[in-house]
């Protein structure tokens, strides 16, 4: 049974699914259905160290730099509308070859041109974001972006980070003003 | 609290705790737009579909089966809804406010809208919008209503369709007619509407008039309608039974529907004509007893004058720039055939289409010819004619009507009389 996450909670990984290693980050919403731009939401993520910084520019995965850490992270593409079945976008992680100098991975969504297009989560029907075990497609955790980010348009939705040698989840909720670029330069990354 | 485009909160934020029956009002308005704004609530189900069309709560169906939604009304327009969710069967899942609007404007006119909450008389909540939130839409999803987790939640959506009420019914898995032009359906619910507002009397004759509207594809002409009713001495059992006043009633919405201004111009003739003031839906319902004293006092009831009157009508709309759909009753006796053949054969060229009616008379003479009448720029005639007013029902009337007036609009256009 999936945890449906609420703001600040957290959960052991390790605990939840024993020998998890391969993790599968899910992003899906539905296409707009209404007259007017469609909704183009981004999943992307940054692999920071303890000082909650970046090693460099490349540990910054998104749409385009898709292969982080020589495989450790990996997004599997963009899809600019969210009109297919599943999981709209997906980013990958084993575990195991996450840098050891790499405390954290920080999960964020954020709307693709929100600004000019006038919108933000509430407008997008049916976004989630959902951690599922590679290994045997387990949902572990879901958060709904519609109902609890819904004037937000950027969103640090979770991270994942060690725990001695475990590996916690914890739901981080929170919106952040001026989408991506900002977020990147509040993470190190020089964009 | 200020509710932003696209903000989701539980309704228990929203509301005060302990509301009577959980009762609160909707309240919703716009300005800027030129067009009548129609506000509905749709009661979807949990697929967001309208399975039961008795939950779409709007003019001509102001309460839910279950009375949980019901119209609230401000001089006669819908200003917002009365609201119980506690009494929603649980197969509604979702309520949804919507706008929209007819005719060529759309939602990127509006100056300034709103969605109000409004609790024990208190307005508690708002979501303002405005037009440059908008594109093309000429319907909008205001707000939503829906259950979540057991609790209710209210979305200040701000979305919308360019296709008017047809994209949104389909939206709600309703089906739009095919064959019928998709702007129909808003334009038969605002002649209903605005009778059903001012003159619910007449409700039954509107609901006949948009049918034949529909048939002759006349439901978005615009034209001005007179009337002139034959005033003469023979005409006199007529007045007094009350008949002429049974033809004002049914003309009326047809001014309705096709006047911007809602009135209907009329005139009596006898020797003279008598221009009389425009029957509207607040005078109608004793106009021919009470209009310049009511019929006795209009000094007619003498010979019947026809050309005169014609006269009088074509000076009227001498400058009009809109077409003039006009009604001439007689009761025939008709004898200045040479005088009324010269005046509708040089007003062939104008903006006016006349259709005579003969009513419970003989001897209609030109008035019979007219639809053979040579020399015209186009054919601006139509004449039938009745024993009684009742010997055909109000939908054949309405019928016969309207019958000619969709080719005169088709060759007047095609000659350029029409724009």
């Amino acid at each position: 049974m999936a945890v449906s996450l609420s703001k600040g909670g957290n959960v052991n990984l390790s605990k939840e699914a024993p020998g998890l290693n391969k993790i599968q980050v899910g992003l899906g919403w539905d296409a707009r259905v209404t007259d007017g731009a469609a909704f183009d939401l981004d999943a992307s993520c940054f692999l920071v160290k303890a000082d909650g910084k970046v090693r460099s520019d490349a540990d910054f995965c998104f749409y385009n730099n898709k292969n982080v850490a020589d495989g450790a992270v990996v997004h599997m593409g963009d899809n600019q509308t969210g009109d297919a079945e599943g999981d709209d976008e997906t980013v990958k992680v084993e575990l195991s070859k996450v840098p050891a100098d790499v405390d954290k991975v920080v999960f964020s969504v954020t709307i693709h041109e929100a600004d000019t297009r006038n919108q933000n989560f509430g407008q997008v029907s049916k976004a989630y974001i959902r951690i599922v075990n590679e290994e045997n497609g387990t949902e572990i955790a879901r958060f709904d972006l519609s109902e609890d980010a819904s004037i937000e348009t950027a969103m640090i939705f979770g991270e994942i980070y060690r725990h001695g040698t475990d590996w916690k989840f914890k739901a981080v909720g929170q919106g952040f003003a001026g989408g991506l670029g900002p977020l990147a330069s509040s993470f190190g990354v020089n964009v | 609290m200020q509710i932003r485009k696209g903000q989701r909160l539980p309704l228990a934020q929203l509301l005060p705790e302990n509301l009577p029956d959980g009762s609160f009002q909707i309240q919703v308005g716009m300005t800027g737009l030129t067009t009548e704004v129609d506000f509905s609530c749709f009661g979807v189900d949990g697929d967001q579909k309208l399975a039961d069309d008795r939950y779409m709560t709007f003019f001509n169906q102001p309460k839910t089966p279950c009375g949980s939604v019901s119209i609230s009304l401000m001089n006669n327009r819908i200003n917002g809804f009365y609201c119980t969710l506690s009494s929603l069967p649980a197969s509604i899942d979702r309520l949804v406010i919507t706008a929209t609007i007819d005719g060529s404007e759309t939602m990127s006119r509006v100056q300034s809208g709103f969605l109000r909450l409004v609790a024990a008389d208190r307005p508690v909540a708002e979501f303002a919008f405005e037009g440059k939130d908008f594109h093309n839409e000429k319907a909008l999803i205001l707000g939503e209503f829906y259950r979540k987790d057991g609790a209710w939640r209210f979305c200040a959506t701000g979305q919308g369709f360019d296709g008017g009420l047809p994209a949104l019914v389909r939206h709600f898995g309703g089906e739009v007619a095919d064959e019928l032009p998709t702007d129909v359906a808003p334009a038969r619910l605002s002649l209903e509407k605005k009778v059903a507002e001012a003159a619910p009397q007449l409700v039954d004759l509107a609901k006949k008039a948009s049918i034949s509207l529909e048939k002759k594809r006349l439901t978005d002409v615009v034209a001005r309608v007179g009337l002139v009713l034959d005033a003469s001495g023979s005409m006199t059992g007529q007045y007094r039974r009350g008949r002429v006043q049974e033809v004002v009633n049914r003309i009326l919405p047809l001014a309705v529907h096709f006047d911007d201004d809602g009135e209907l111009d009329v005139w009596a003739f006898s020797a003279k004509p008598l221009a009389l003031p425009a029957a509207t839906l607040s005078n109608y319902a004793d106009y021919i007893d009470t209009v310049n004293g009511g019929w006795r006092k209009w000094r007619m009831l003498s010979y019947n004058n026809e050309p005169e009157v014609i006269k009088e009508v074509l000076a009227h709309y001498k400058d009009t720039a809109m077409p003039v759909f006009i009604i001439f009753i007689s009761d025939g006796g008709v004898d200045q055939n040479a005088k009324i053949k010269k005046l509708l054969t040089e007003a062939s060229a104008q903006l006016i289409f006349w259709q005579f009616v003969g009513i419970g008379g003989r001897n209609y003479g030109i008035l019979e010819k007219l639809d053979t009448m040579s020399g015209r720029t186009v054919d601006n005639c139509g004449f039938f004619a009745l024993d009684d007013l009742d010997s055909l029902s109000e939908q054949e009337l309405y019928d016969r009507l309207l019958q000619e007036l969709p080719s005169w609009f088709a060759e007047a256009k095609s000659k350029g009389i029409i724009n």
